[in-house]
């Protein structure tokens, strides 16, 4: 029966050859541009570890200037990162499972056989930050806890950065110099991309990950200072990097694992302790605002997801929206005009049902139809949009072009969204021919 | 005249699904085109801003010194000199951050020491060359000379300032209400003080997208590239930069062993990363409300056209009776016109409740009404241009279709 009533479909089809064609286009557009904006979003709006998200929280204290907020927008974010002196004494502290203090600089490699000399990102980091963030390795491994200080010449490379350097070979132990100075090579990471970076959005939200990790005591070793973000309030003499050290500036990511709540309340009691001394000695004179954000809290504290993707959300719903009424009228339209046809039916034994199932196998072909062209317009926007981003790709703050890709779920998101919606759309007109009565639509006019 | 609105009314209200439907369309249609247009043409203005840049023939170098023999000024003149003497080069700076490029230094200055420093500048390095390798106009005071540029921060000096600055007029007028800004005095954020010898407007600092771009000062210093990279500006004639880039990035990148160019790179390049969501915002909105008019457009001329098909039969009788072409036409459109109406008047509901939303979302204000006036204006006579063609077909029905039988 059912394929009896496609074949009645198709013949419907090409009975209005140009209003199928119309149907089929509003549908399709309203998909993909539904699909081009959700993929976007779903990958902006991703929690790139959230089987840790209640185990990783980022620390911060509210150390700036007591006469006004860190932001004059948001007055009620505190700076999100630490100064050196504070993280270091968080750092000594035992609760935590793992935890990391880290920030980017800029590095030099050279030495390596007859590859040019060129310019990395390379973060300085304590040695947990491979464990914690479960950036997977290819070859070797990070470094221990006493390789931070006093500061060991080891180095880890991404695996672009080892493909680059040594041909993607496994690498460990060989040398090589950074910034001038030799490193010994520990290790080399698999492909690792989280997006969002979430643990250090100050380069940009999207940013791939750093080519390489040093040792956080090579920090102070060789005074190098932070590429990314360095915020300071105070008038200070800032003359040298002792100073700096010392000074109140905030350039410094620190994350904590607390494996559970009671852990997560003794960090923050042990965080509001230090507070309460430091306020006694005249620091923090701003109210008390010490925090640990999980990843997800984090990702919203620092707008990952900007207005212009909500609002693209919302106009591809409306698009969606103009689409589908656009496409219950000319249905009810066009089933309306074959309303003769539809009384012969009746009256020769159809039931109200089974015209309602012929024409939703109609509205169903068309919504498949309009799937199908609508995840090739998708498709093709996407491209689109990716050759717009080609441009940040290519410079250091590349990252957005690889959201702007398909994947399963958008796929599935389009099948899902199409079916719901044309179906949707096709219910009424279905169920409105389907309650005509026959005897009106035999007599002749 | 009248237009016979109370019979097409009638008729309307007894089949009014179809007409509901279109005034849905054309209400979204209208809430949509109303906020994009506000949205896109704020993002235009942004984009279009006054930099005083000559961001066309200005080329942006990165060079990095790695080696510990590198010496950052001897490099720096040498690479000046050199830039100076090509041919089809106006002039070369140095400095420390990409104008327009989203990064950079922002630091306080007061008109009193000690007073409460609420707002940071953005803080631009150059040297006695740097407006010319910028395009900026000097419309008060002097540039920086030769004798006044100093040495780059060390990692022992870094709060050194300088005793000249150049500010832009907005900034001076900033930080100087109404006065003439020439030789007063500001402090950096450790009271060191500083004469500001010269303004400079139009300018637009390294951070397009902050809420005061064109609070920037100059200082007469080499810049010290903090474990990054020095950056040198090179503007060229009209015309030229294109062909000097590759010859520029060849030669530096072999000059000095000791050193890497990262880079070189148009000016635009850069303006262009800054304001690549304004612009991605800016070609998606106009590209779904184009497609959504469209749509909505599509739909009105479709369902017209089904609704003169299906009534041929009336159209005829009607003729038959008496009723002129016109009429017919005028049949057709008031009853479209009556829809676009009822859906232009949701619509400006809807509009007005997504101007709310989005002026909450992005803290800007109130949908300027116009936009709404001429929205109203745009749909109505584009619902009525979708309905002509199936109303000019109804007026062909000849009468005698009256008589037939179906």
């Amino acid at each position: 029966m059912q394929g009896y009533y496609l074949r009645l479909a198709l013949k419907s089809f090409g009975r209005n050859p140009g209003l199928t064609a119309l149907m089929v286009l509003a549908i399709a557009l309203g998909i993909a541009v539904c699909i081009m904006t959700l993929t976007v979003y779903h990958a902006m709006s991703g929690n790139p570890i959230w089987w840790k998200n209640d185990r990783l929280y980022a620390v911060t204290m509210d150390s700036w200037d007591p006469n006004r907020p860190y932001r004059l927008r948001h007055t009620d974010e505190p700076p999100p990162e630490m100064t050196y002196k504070d993280a270091q004494y968080l750092f000594r502290s035992g609760i935590p499972e793992r935890k990391v203090v880290m920030y980017s600089t800029d590095g030099i490699i050279s030495g390596v056989g007859s590859v040019p000399a060129a310019h990395l990102a390379t973060r300085v980091t304590t040695a947990d930050f491979f464990a914690m963030f479960e950036a997977p390795f290819l070859y070797g491994a990070g470094w221990s806890a006493g390789a931070d200080d006093p500061a060991q010449p080891v180095i880890v490379l991404s695996r672009t950065e080892n493909e680059k350097l040594f041909g993607g070979i496994d690498s460990v132990g060989r040398t090589l110099r950074w910034n001038d100075h030799e490193f010994r090579v520990a290790g080399v990471l698999d492909d690792w991309f989280p997006r969002p970076r979430f643990y250090d959005l100050n380069g940009g939200d999207f940013q791939q990950p750093d080519s390489a990790y040093i040792p956080f005591g090579w920090g102070t070793e060789l005074e190098l200072l932070n590429n990314e973000e360095t915020d300071c309030w105070k008038p200070e003499k800032l003359d040298n990097f002792t100073d700096f050290v010392a000074s109140d500036c905030v350039w410094l990511q620190m994350w904590v694992e607390l494996p559970d709540g009671a852990s997560r309340a003794r960090m923050q009691s042990f965080i509001d302790e230090y507070w309460g001394e430091q306020h006694r000695a005249g620091r923090f004179q701003r109210p008390r605002d010490n925090r640990l954000t999980n990843v997800a809290g984090w990702l919203r504290a620092n707008h990952v997801v900007d207005t212009d993707n909500r609002v693209l959300v919302g106009l591809a719903f409306a698009f969606l929206a103009v689409c589908l009424i656009n496409t219950v009228g000319l249905l009810l339209a066009k089933f309306l005009n074959g309303a003769t046809v539809t009384g012969v039916r009746r009256a020769l034994g159809a039931s109200r049902r089974q015209i309602f199932t012929q024409h939703l196998v109609e509205v169903g072909a068309l919504a498949a139809l309009g799937a199908l062209l609508g995840l090739a317009l998708a498709a093709f926007g996407l491209v689109a949009v990716h050759h717009m981003y080609a441009a940040a790709h290519n410079y250091e703050r590349g990252g957005y072009q690889e959201l702007m890709h398909f994947d399963s779920v958008g796929v599935l998101w389009a099948v899902i969204l199409a079916c719901v919606a044309t179906l949707a759309a096709g219910l009424y007109p279905a169920w409105r021919i389907g309650r005509l009565p026959p005897a009106v639509y035999l007599k002749s006019q | 005249m009248s237009y016979e609105v109370r019979p097409i009314l009638s008729a309307l209200l007894r089949n009014r699904t179809g007409a509901v439907l279109v005034a849905l369309q054309i209400a979204i249609a209208l809430a949509v085109l109303v906020n994009a247009l506000y949205i896109v043409v704020q993002r235009a203005e942004k984009m279009g801003r006054p930099t005083g840049i000559d961001v066309d023939n200005v080329a942006v170098i990165a060079s990095a010194g790695f080696t510990q023999r590198f010496q950052t000024v001897p490099s720096i003149q040498e690479d000046l000199g050199w830039l100076r003497s090509l041919p089809g080069v106006v002039a070369a700076t140095v400095t420390g951050s990409i104008p327009l490029g989203d990064g950079g230094n922002n630091e306080p200055l007061v008109t009193r020491p000690d007073e409460q420093r609420n707002y940071n500048y953005n803080q631009v390095e150059i040297d006695e060359h740097g407006l010319a390798a910028l395009g900026l106009r000097l419309v008060a005071g002097r540039n920086f000379r030769r004798d006044e540029i100093q040495p780059p921060l060390t990692k022992s000096d870094v709060s050194r300032f300088v005793p000249e600055i150049i500010v832009s007029r907005a900034l001076a007028e900033h930080l100087f209400p109404h006065q003439d800004p020439l030789g007063k005095v500001v402090y950096d954020s450790n009271n060191q003080a500083a004469t500001i010898v010269g303004v400079v407007d139009p300018v637009m600092g390294c951070f397009p997208s902050s809420d005061h771009p064109d609070w920037v000062y100059f200082v007469p210093r080499l810049p010290f590239p903090f474990g990054g990279s020095l950056i040198y500006l090179v503007r060229t004639q009209p015309g030229q930069r294109a062909a000097l880039i590759p010859r520029i990035e060849a030669y530096l990148a072999k000059s000095n062993p000791d050193r890497v160019i990262d880079w070189v790179r148009p000016l635009n390049f850069f303006r262009d990363l800054s304001y690549l969501s304004d612009r991605a915002m800016e070609i998606y909105l106009t590209t779904v409300t184009a497609l959504l008019i469209a749509v909505t457009c599509l739909g009105i001329f479709a369902l017209a056209t089904f609704n003169v098909s299906t009534r041929t039969k009336q159209i005829g009788t009607r003729r038959a009776v008496g009723a002129r072409r016109r009429d017919i036409v005028r049949y057709f459109l008031v009853e479209n016109g009556l829809i676009t109406t009822a859906g232009v008047v949701v619509g400006c509901a809807l509009a007005l409740a997504a101007g709310y939303w989005l002026s909450l979302e992005y803290s800007l204000p109130r949908l300027n009404l116009y936009y709404l006036a001429g929205g109203v204006l745009v749909l109505w006579v584009i619902g009525q241009l979708a309905a002509w063609q199936p109303a000019r077909r109804a007026a062909a029905v000849p009468p005698s279709v009256a008589t037939r039988t179906v």
